[in-house]
């Protein structure tokens, strides 16, 4: 242990405390900002893809498939380096939230389709036979009784984002583990400050993923499938 | 566009290489985790469950560093590949226990109830009857988190691991021209994750020709 | 050779089975068993004599499943005495693995729900336990296996998988399997319930003609046509209680009991 603290000591830690949670404050910005984009372009990606308009299908389609085929680390450097490249310069910021809201669209669209799919053939068939429209039927019968459906997996998926946040160190954005790798430059204490970035993701993803599995279980006591 | 291509395509053995070992780490060390997340013994229960919880719980691409900068820079030195196998093999074990388990799981408890009754005991049961049913289950989920774990050997270009996103970079540097090379790169990985769900897809189908579940 | 003791057997009178001169090879005394506070098994005391077939039948929710699974410790009883042939086992002292394996080397058991292995071949599901557990090499177990499947009809079925098979050839291959490991007791727990009726035929006349070779068997079952013409004594279950127990006919016939007498209308109505 002491080979891996290195030396360093507690007043060390409460140093670089500041600069850490400037970080983590900066990397829940980009998940609460990737999700605001990625959650609507998923349930706008989850219709999209099974409208009958073949050309809209196929840009959904498209959309979906590269957001989940590439790895997010591609896509951020795609949107960061590329953009430019084609005119387009952008902030490290505004490219995370731009990749990292596209890759959670494509993701978030397959579960928000699962979730729609659990809704009973027969509520479709009702909705046509009181005479709804289309657009009334999945606003008021399919969508809610969907996304409940989907809340559980859409809850677990964005802890994913957030730890996809870290990502963001590859294109200059100083958030979490950009700060704990610059002091482990500066100081060369890289193990007790990337440690204690570790511990910020720990103390939130962990209980963040326990009351998933909770919320799964009471989800899944009056699941309809 | 071709030349740009070549230079990619070298990191292609080494994204390959990680997928393929870090794969097999967590195939192997997926199973003792899995039995111990598992085990009758309390205690034991618990630390497995704390275990995955805290792989589970960071990020890859910060374990890869913690690995990499941290260890390797402080206790011992290791090279940029070894820290990713090693993060990423353990990452993949923890996501190879719980796969193991949900087929676990899957099982019907009268395959329990028939060995017993057979008398075959504790050891041969788990062998001969649930193990193989369990990986059988666990396969077509397995493939999935291959791919998976194909994208996520992305990461181990920011420790330096010249694989195919770090070949992206460097090329991207040189040239400026990141929406081609990362495109090309994108599509690559794209590609790559083809050929795994076929196989996948392929011996699902072997499998169920020969033992509907 | 338990022929004669079956005959015996039937000519037995409908007092306590544990008046019976001579000793029986299966004996329950006083099994209980409760999930929680929930009471399945009340005080069972129960016994077989060697080549003798007992049927034990009754209303759904009454706890003659249960009852078979805790004859092999399937369901180890909370409290009761459990004897097969020299083998005793006493529910609550904390059972070791000998004693477990002993009991079950002793005891057959084919399930409802089947429980084939589905990985395996139906000849490898019958010579898998034979080589594990008895030690046979896989040329004696693959011999003895296909005699099995002969007898029950299947020496065609052996190298496929129990998926590609009907739940009454399922069944039949089950049978099968529990034979090889030569147990002395063959427990069926409503070996027919998940069949259809046809299928159920053609299971039901392998348990007749293992019944006629001399096998002592203990089945839980909905069919009142084996009940009252294969096996030799019925017991009638309700709310964990055995209400009626004797020779089929009578028992069938002529219920004692309120209780039974209503079962059976009911049976006989459906």
């Amino acid at each position: 242990m002491n080979a891996l603290l290195q030396g360093a000591t507690w007043d060390d830690f409460t140093s670089w405390l500041p600069d850490l949670w400037s970080g983590f404050v900066l990397s829940i910005e980009v998940t609460i900002a990737s999700l605001a984009v990625g959650l609507p372009l998923g349930l706008a990606l989850a219709l999209g893809v099974q409208t009958k308009a073949m050309l809209l299908r196929g840009i959904c389609l498209a959309v979906v498939e590269i957001g989940r085929g590439a790895p997010a680390l591609v896509l951020l450097q795609f949107i960061y380096f590329g953009l430019p490249s084609a005119g387009l310069p952008l902030t490290s910021f505004v490219s995370a939230t731009i990749a990292l809201g596209w890759s959670t669209g494509a993701y978030t669209s397959e579960i928000i389709r699962a979730g729609l799919d659990s809704v009973p053939g027969g509520h479709k068939e009702a909705v046509s036979a009181l005479g709804l429209s289309r657009m009334d039927g999945l606003r008021y019968v399919i969508l809610p009784q969907g996304l409940r459906v989907a809340v559980p997996a859409l809850l677990g998926f964005s802890i994913l984002v957030f730890q996809a946040s870290s990502l963001c160190f590859t294109i200059a954005l100083p958030e979490l583990i950009s700060r704990a790798y610059e002091i482990g430059t500066n100081t060369f204490f890289y193990f007790p400050a990337l440690a204690t970035a570790g511990l910020f993701y720990v103390a939130i993803c962990m209980p963040a993923s326990f009351l998933v599995s909770y919320v799964e279980h009471r989800a899944g006591a009056y699941a309809v499938r | 566009m071709l030349y740009q291509l070549g230079l990619i395509l070298r990191g292609l053995p080494w994204t390959i290489l990680i997928t393929a070992v870090s794969l097999l780490i967590g195939c192997i060390l997926g199973y003792p985790i899995m039995l111990g997340r598992n085990a009758r013994s309390l205690p034991v229960r618990l630390v497995s469950i704390a275990f995955i919880s805290l792989i589970r719980a960071v990020p890859p691409l910060v374990w890869l560093f913690i690995i990499f900068f941290g260890v390797g820079t402080g206790a011992f030195s290791m090279s940029p590949l070894t820290a990713a196998l090693i993060g990423l093999g353990l990452i993949a074990a923890t996501n190879m226990a719980e796969i193991y388990r949900g087929g676990l799981i899957s099982i019907h408890h009268g395959q329990w109830e028939a060995a017993q009754a057979l008398n075959l005991g504790g050891a041969h049961t788990f062998r001969d009857v649930i193990a193989p049913q369990m990986f059988r289950v666990a396969l077509p989920s397995s493939a999935t988190y291959a791919i998976g774990l194909m994208k996520d050997t992305a990461i181990a270009s920011t420790i330096g691991v010249p694989e195919l996103a770090y070949q992206g970079a460097r090329l991207t540097q040189e040239t400026f021209q990141g929406l081609k090379v990362f495109g090309m790169v994108g599509l690559i990985y794209i590609l790559l994750s083809l050929p795994i769900a076929w196989l996948s897809r392929r011996a699902d189908l072997y499998l169920r020709a020969k033992v509907a579940r | 050779m338990p022929q004669q003791l079956r005959v015996v057997g039937q000519h037995v009178g409908k007092e306590a089975p544990l008046a019976l001169t001579n000793k029986p090879y299966v004996k329950l005394e006083q099994i209980t068993k409760s999930y929680g506070a929930h009471t399945v098994l009340r005080d069972v005391n129960l016994s077989v004599h060697s080549g003798g077939v007992l049927a034990i039948i009754g209303p759904s929710g009454s706890g003659k499943s249960t009852l078979l699974r805790c004859i092999n410790y399937i369901e180890p009883p909370n409290k009761g005495i459990v004897t097969v042939g020299d083998v005793t086992i006493e529910g609550e002292t904390p059972v070791s693995r000998r004693d477990l394996r002993a009991l079950r080397s002793k005891l057959g058991m084919v399930f409802q729900s089947f429980n084939l292995f589905p990985h395996l071949t139906v000849l490898r599901n019958i010579t898998l336990a034979q080589e594990r557990v008895l030690g046979r090499t896989s040329a004696e177990a693959e011999l003895i296996a296909m005699q099995l499947l002969t007898r029950v009809g299947l020496a065609d079925k052996a190298a496929q998988y129990p998926s590609r098979c009907s739940g009454g050839q399922q069944q039949r291959i089950a049978i099968a399997r529990a034979l090889a490991l030569d147990p002395k007791v063959m427990l069926f727990d409503e070996p027919t319930s998940a069949l259809d009726p046809e299928l159920g035929l053609e299971v039901l006349s392998v348990m007749r003609e293992l019944a006629t070779s001399g096998m002592t068997m203990i089945v839980v079952t909905h069919e009142m046509s084996f009940a009252e013409n294969v096996s030799d004594h019925v017991a009638i279950m309700a709310d964990g209680c055995i209400l009626e127990y004797g020779p089929s006919r009578e028992v069938i016939r002529n219920p004692q009991s309120a209780r039974a007498r209503q079962f059976l209308r009911a049976v006989n109505e459906r």
